[in-house]
C-alpha cells in the first residue's frame, strides 16, 4: 500500500506569510490530488483560518507555527497545525472542543469579527476536526477531508454530462 | 503580503437626504492587511453619517477570511439601521462559496452584475421614497389607484447548488 505523502511547513508568527501558504495548499490540491477545483479554494481557506487562529491566539510574535498536509491518494487530505502555547490565549483542547460546539449549535448568533473560522469554514468544510495538547504546551489543530468516503460530504470532481437526452 | 485595494466612488442616489456608494474591492483580503482596509470602509460611514447604502463590487476580489465576513455583518448591521442597503455584487465562485458557508447570502443580496446591484438599490431608493413621501389629505379627491412599488428583483443566492455540494 502507498505511504502518504507528508509535508511540513515552519513559518514564524506573522500573517505575512500566509499568503505564500494559501497559494501552496491551492497548487497542492489541484495538482498532486483528485479533489475538485471547488475543493482547493475550500481547503485553502481551512489552511488559512486555521493559521491565522494559530497567529492570533496560540503562537507569541516570535515564535512559530508548523503546518503539515498529509496527502493519501484517492483517500483523503489531512491538515494540521500546530502552535507553541505562548500566545495571548491560553486555550486547552477540552475548551477548544467546547468553545466549536457552543457555536455549531443550531441558532448560536456571531455577533464579534472573530470565531467563524474555526466553526463554520473548518467545521464545514472538513470531515473531520480534533483538538489535542501539546507537551510542554501549545495546541494541535487536525482536520481531514475525504476524497469519496460516502459517510461525508464528497470531494470528487462533479461529474460532467456525457451526453444529452433530448426531449421529443 | 497580501496585496488588496478599495475604490470609493459616489452613485447619484434617488433618494433625498441618503448617500449611495459603490466600493470596487480587489486582491486578497486577509489577516495581513483586512483591519487597514477596513478602516477605509468605516471612512465612508464618517463622511456620510445619514443614511447611507452601499454596493460592494467584488468582481477583482480573489480572497476573503472569517474577519472580512464579520467586518461585513458589521457594516451591514450600521446600515440596516438607518434604512439603507448593502448590496454584494460580481462575486467570483470561492467568494460566493464562502459567503454561503457563513450564511451571509441569507442576510445580504447578492447580483451577478454591476447593473443588476445598480438597479436593485435604485429600486429601494424609489420604494423609501415613495414611502417617505406624506400621504394625501382626505380632501383630495384621488382619481387613479396608487401604483403599487415595484419590488427589488429577487437576489441570486445559489442555495441550490451549495445544498447539491453538501
Amino acid at each position: 500500500m502507498e505511504k502518504p505523502t507528508k509535508i511540513t511547513i515552519t513559518l514564524p508568527t506573522n500573517a505575512y506569510f500566509i499568503s505564500g501558504i494559501r497559494d501552496f495548499t491551492l497548487a497542492l490540491i489541484r495538482n498532486t490530488t483528485n479533489f475538485a477545483e471547488k475543493w482547493a479554494y475550500r481547503m485553502q481557506s481551512v489552511v488559512d483560518e486555521l493559521c491565522n487562529n494559530a497567529i492570533e491566539f496560540g503562537s507569541a510574535q516570535d515564535s512559530e507555527i508548523k503546518v503539515t498536509f498529509e496527502h493519501k491518494e484517492d483517500e483523503y487530505i489531512e491538515i494540521t497545525v500546530e502552535d507553541t502555547g505562548t500566545g495571548k490565549v491560553k486555550v486547552k483542547a477540552a475548551d477548544m472542543q467546547e468553545i466549536i460546539e457552543e457555536r455549531t449549535k443550531d441558532g448560536y448568533k456571531f455577533t464579534e469579527l472573530r470565531g467563524r473560522g474555526l466553526a463554520k469554514i473548518v467545521k464545514e468544510w472538513t470531515d473531520e476536526l480534533e483538538f489535542s495538547d501539546k507537551e510542554g504546551g501549545g495546541l494541535i489543530i487536525r482536520t481531514r477531508k475525504y476524497l469519496k468516503d460516502p459517510r461525508y460530504k464528497s470531494g470528487l470532481p462533479e461529474s460532467t454530462a456525457t451526453h444529452l437526452v433530448l426531449e421529443v | 503580503m497580501a496585496e488588496a485595494n478599495i475604490v470609493v466612488e459616489e452613485l447619484p442616489s434617488k433618494e433625498p437626504n441618503s448617500k449611495a456608494v459603490l466600493l470596487t474591492v480587489s486582491g486578497q483580503l486577509d489577516e495581513s492587511n483586512v483591519d487597514d482596509k477596513a478602516k477605509e470602509v468605516y471612512k465612508v460611514f464618517e463622511d456620510n453619517p445619514g443614511k447611507l447604502s452601499l454596493i460592494f463590487d467584488f468582481a477583482g476580489l480573489e480572497y476573503m477570511n472569517s474577519k472580512s465576513i464579520g467586518y461585513l455583518t458589521d457594516w451591514y448591521g450600521k446600515i440596516k439601521e438607518k434604512g439603507g442597503e448593502l448590496i454584494i455584487a460580481r462575486t467570483k465562485p470561492n467568494i460566493t462559496d464562502i459567503l454561503q458557508v457563513v450564511g451571509l447570502t441569507q442576510l445580504i443580496k447578492t447580483y451577478e452584475s454591476l447593473d443588476e446591484a445598480k438597479q436593485a438599490l435604485s429600486t429601494a431608493a424609489s420604494t423609501a421614497a415613495s414611502a417617505a413621501a406624506p400621504a394625501p389629505t382626505p380632501a383630495t379627491t384621488a382619481t387613479t389607484p396608487a401604483t403599487a412599488a415595484t419590488p427589488a428583483e429577487t437576489p441570486k443566492t445559489n442555495d441550490e447548488t451549495y445544498q447539491i455540494n453538501q
